[in-house]
């Protein structure tokens, strides 16, 4: 939850996209209570709807769900939902533009391949 | 509630400051008021809060016409840019002096709030206006324009002159008293990018007119900075609405904004970026002979 905003998206999406990295490092675990939108709002000095969007996001997608009255949870199961979410992700977020870099550096995929499995995972 | 204005004009010798400004200000959102100097920013701001008359057009709050209407401008803060020179009288009148007509005025003055306020920005209050600084002065304004309790509040130029740290200080205030009041406030400055994500509209006026009336994130997510090799990005851009074209070389960028559904044709070799508040402003009003 501390880490900094940047310009390069749009900032509900960083705000829901933060509290994920939270649960998956397990920084906010499921049945606990999620920091309510005025105080995302107070601390990234944004716009309470913006913030209201963020985790709306997560809210649509089950990862966080509502308690009348009292505020946001991390739901039951949220930290395998985000897990397979981010592995969905990663071969278009991660390895494509690998790829097109090693293409303009004309990098095969053998030599791509070797200083992959020179490295630990 | 709403607060409207319809058509206003307004003619300084002869010339048009403001050029029909229609404007439906929703209650509970914090606005941004944004345009270059000499736009009208602050003849719209006054106008609004019924210090200045239109040469016609109206103001309306909840369809009573504001002007000389006691009961609505109670509802309506306008915390001016204080400039306390020798002419305008404030020089010789001390902070707290300042201070206590404010409180006189608005009746739900929020008197915790005042001295918690003067606390947090260190204000010697017992100072004249005329011997305190720019951000002092800037201090003073929003102290007014928060403890007024104003259920429509402008700032014009509430950071000018203050420091980094105590512009955040402002930010997180107005948040604080936005989240817990549901106040509506319409900010205008200059300092763009810090206020960006602290607005939910922004106003763009140019010229005196408005330009853009929306949704900042929306306003911004419409906006990309497309560059590359020249024909590349003509190419990938044509049909669309191109702004401040910049060339170095066979190199070009443009900022484009799209309408619904439109798309960059990201099938050529070019690079396309977001781009922020200040830079999609800046392509709008920055530069009149960029427009395609």
């Amino acid at each position: 939850m501390n880490e900094r905003l940047t310009e390069q998206k749009s900032i509900y999406l960083q705000i829901s996209e933060m509290i994920e990295t939270d649960i998956l490092r397990e920084i906010l675990l499921e049945e606990e209570q999620v920091p309510s939108t005025n105080e995302l709002a107070k601390l990234y000095t944004i716009n309470p709807a913006t913030a209201a969007k963020g985790v709306g996001l997560l809210v649509d997608e089950g990862i966080l769900y509502k308690r009348r009255g009292i505020g946001m949870f991390v739901a039951n199961g949220a930290r395998e939902k985000i897990l397979a979410k981010r592995k969905a992700a990663f071969a278009e977020n991660h390895v494509a533009p690998l790829l097109a870099e090693a293409r303009s550096l004309g990098i095969s995929k053998e030599e791509l391949l070797t200083m992959i499995g020179e490295r630990n995972v | 509630m709403s607060l409207h204005c319809e058509n206003i004009v307004k003619t300084y010798s002869g010339k048009d400051v403001l050029d029909k400004v229609t404007l439906d200000i929703q209650t509970g959102k914090i606005y941004g008021l944004i345009g270059r100097n000499g736009a009208g920013k602050t003849t719209l701001l006054s106008i609004l809060a019924a210090q200045n008359p239109a040469s016609s057009g109206s103001v309306t709050l909840d369809g009573q016409r504001v002007w000389e209407n006691r009961k609505s401008l109670e509802k309506i803060c306008f915390s001016r840019e204080l400039n306390a020179n020798a002419e305008s009288g404030l020089a010789a009148m001390k902070a707290k002096e300042y201070l206590r007509i404010a409180a006189t005025y608005y009746e739900g003055w929020d008197k915790p709030l005042e001295e918690r306020l003067v606390k947090l920005f260190d204000l010697n209050v017992k100072k004249k206006l005329g011997k305190l600084s720019k951000g002092m002065l800037s201090m003073v304004t929003i102290i007014v324009a928060l403890c007024s309790k104003a259920a429509y509040t402008f700032l014009d130029e509430p950071v000018a002159g203050l420091d980094v740290v105590a512009r955040e200080q402002f930010y997180k205030l107005l948040l604080e008293e936005y989240s817990s009041s549901g106040r509506t406030f319409i900010i205008s400055t200059h300092i763009i990018e810090e206020a960006a994500d602290v607005l939910e509209d922004v106003i763009i006026l140019h010229e005196g007119r408005v330009l853009i009336e929306t949704d900042t994130q929306a306003f911004v997510d419409s906006a990309v900075h497309v560059s590359g090799k020249a024909e590349e990005v003509d190419a990938a851009v044509s049909g669309l609405e191109v702004h401040h074209p910049e060339t170095v070389g066979r190199s070009k960028g443009v900022t484009v904004f799209l309408k619904p559904g439109q798309k960059v044709n990201e099938s050529r070799d070019v690079s396309v970026q977001p781009v922020s508040l200040q830079r999609a402003f800046v392509a709008l009003c920055g530069e009149e002979e960029g427009k395609s």
